[in-house]
């Protein structure tokens, strides 16, 4: 199996034009190819159509919010793992974060995220290769 | 009844924050101040009563295919049994008796019966002191499924939790029939510090191999979990017996979300006893056996034997019926310290008329219900249900009658359950003749008759 980071492909949840933009060229950089959804609604489409092998997921969004849209999104495919991404921690209170795979609050320092997806998509392929 | 713990038991929050959740460390939210809060009414006297900080989850959502047709119309703890009673309201009752008066009652399969048996008998909670009963049926948030098992049912209404944020969670079956402290299983649950306290009773080895398993140390921790185990543990110290799961668990509520939200990503049958209790053994939660002690103090009970019976068939609803019935019954419904609530019926006393000499009612062992009437019959170790009619030179014996059933001259019934609203034509013979009865009835294996609801004869 081809473990080459360029394989993955991460969809990008954040209603926020510029931290879209920012986290979407990190992530590139990273060698990951990169989706974008600008609300939850948006992103349940945008999952359906591309399957992406992650979800950063922000939470404040309009139109639907990112703890709903996980639920959808894992009712869809309970595999794939998210990383709840917001600036507040006092969602990790509500139970409904809890089926997230990471919980991470925005930081200007990305190294964190960076890092959790990187773990979560090596730790998504052993699985997979024990399947198969 | 309240039982609050001793102050020095450890505070709710001290066993979540010890280890970390082995469900995922990176979401592991080290900096969350996990606070039970009572979200509705006001707190009764004594704020740091753990009963207060609980709440029971009673899974009511069951098929009953093997009561059938008893459930053809209702839920099984729906399922009237005792003529004044429905299965469920013995779990509901050792709820209040034990203290806790937080209760979800999750319905699925046919719940509008057991929706009016609750409205109708169990509103007697007070929403200013943040007591509830609340009926859910499976609301999909989410998910577009049904309830797909028992820990599944408590995923899908992690939400009901996290209003209320309880430090612990009850989780009942609405199908058994005994009597329990709760309270005491959760002063045993917190004074162990465990993740999940399951209650359990001993059953003889040599017949454990029909049940859940636990096999324990010395301190009465589960070291593995089992169903229906070929080769079963014992208890230490009592090689005789084996600890058999009763269904009835209670959870450190972080532990049982973390633990349901892992269970329903897998591909398993999403059932506690199968799948999320065997997982959370290996995985070194601090699970405990909690030796099931009974309030049910008949004298007709063997010193050392305890009463609990799960309604699984026809055959086992049938033997826990004529377990009230008998001179002295096994079940004790007169004991003030532990009374079963039921729905009172409005009407007037049960009376049994004679008409003479050929006409003298005969009624022993048995049980009659509100607005009876007995008119000549003769009436033998039988539970005869509110507002049934048994008309004279009928014969009843060994049979179990449900609601407004008539029963007309000259029949003779013998080990029948009759379900409501059936007239039975004079001269009817049912459970003599198996054969015939199976031509129109259910029979089942050891030969009880089943008439189903409102069934019209000829």
């Amino acid at each position: 199996m081809n473990e080459s980071p360029s394989e993955s492909l991460i969809l990008l949840v954040e209603d926020d034009v510029n931290q879209r933009a920012l986290f979407e060229e990190e992530l590139c950089d990273e060698g990951y190819r990169v989706v974008t959804a600008g609300d939850g609604r948006e992103a349940l489409s945008v999952a359906a159509e591309h399957k992406p092998d992650l979800v950063v997921m922000d939470v404040n969004m309009p139109v639907m919010d990112g703890l709903d849209t996980m639920a959808r999104l894992l009712e869809a495919n309970r595999h794939v793992p998210v990383i709840i991404h917001t600036a507040y921690a006092s969602y990790r209170e509500s139970f409904s974060s809890w089926s997230a795979d990471a919980y991470i609050v925005k930081n200007s320092d990305l190294t964190e995220l960076k890092k959790t997806v990187r773990d979560l998509l090596a730790k998504r392929s052993n699985s997979d290769e024990k399947v198969a | 009844m309240n039982n609050p713990a001793s102050p020095e038991s450890p505070s709710e929050t001290s066993s979540f924050a010890d280890s970390p959740s082995p469900v995922d460390s990176y979401a592991r939210p080290s900096d969350v101040h996990f606070a039970p809060t009572i979200s509705r009414g006001a707190r009764v006297r004594g704020q740091q009563s753990h009963l207060q900080n609980t709440v029971v989850m009673l899974l009511a959502g069951g098929q009953g295919e093997r009561l059938y047709p008893l459930t053809r119309d209702r839920a099984k703890p729906s399922v009237p049994i005792g003529g004044n009673y429905r299965i469920i309201d013995f779990a509901l009752s050792n709820c209040i008796n034990s203290g806790l008066r937080r209760i979800l009652v999750m319905t699925q399969y046919k719940s509008f019966s057991l929706q009016r048996h609750i409205q109708a008998a169990w509103e007697l909670f007070n929403p200013v002191m943040g007591e509830y009963i609340d009926v859910i049926p499976p609301q999909q948030r989410n998910v577009k499924r049904w309830y797909q098992g028992t820990a599944d049912a408590i995923f899908q209404n992690i939400y009901m939790l996290e209003q209320e944020k309880p430090a612990y969670v009850v989780v009942l079956s609405g199908d058994h029939i005994y009597k329990m402290d709760y309270s005491k299983m959760l002063d045993f649950h917190i004074e162990k510090g465990a993740d999940l306290t399951m209650s359990c009773t001993k059953v003889p080895r040599a017949e454990a191999a029909r049940f859940g398993i636990a096999a324990t140390d010395a301190d009465n921790r589960i070291t593995a979990f089992v169903e229906k185990p070929t080769d079963p543990p014992t208890i230490p110290n009592d090689p005789d017996y084996s600890y058999s799961s009763m269904g009835v668990y209670i959870f450190s509520t972080e532990k049982l979300v973390r633990r349901v939200i892992q269970d329903v990503k897998q591909e398993t049958e999403h059932d506690f006893g199968k799948n999320v209790i065997p997982r959370m053994v290996e995985d070194g939660d601090r699970v405990f056996a909690y030796e099931y002690e009974d309030e049910n103090h008949s004298v007709s009970v063997p010193p050392g034997e305890v009463y609990w019976r799960d309604i699984g068939t026809i055959a086992s609803y049938y033997e826990a019926n004529m377990d009230l019935v008998k001179v002295a019954p096994q079940f004790d419904l007169y004991d003030d310290n532990w009374p079963i609530h039921r729905r009172s019926q409005p009407g007037p006393a049960a009376r049994i008329l004679s008409h003479g000499e050929d006409r003298v009612p005969v009624i022993v062992d048995s049980i009659l219900s509100t607005g009876v009437i007995v008119s000549g019959a003769r009436v033998e170790r039988s539970i005869i249900g509110p507002r049934s009619f048994i008309h004279s030179w009928a014969s009843v014996e060994d049979s179990i009658l449900f609601d407004d059933v008539e029963v007309g001259r000259n029949c003779k019934i013998r080990r029948a359950i009759i379900d409501k609203h059936v007239k039975i034509p004079a001269g009817t013979t049912i459970g003599y003749d198996l054969e015939e009865d199976a031509k129109r009835f259910t029979v089942s294996p050891e030969g009880i008759v089943v008439v189903p609801k409102s069934m019209a004869l000829t």
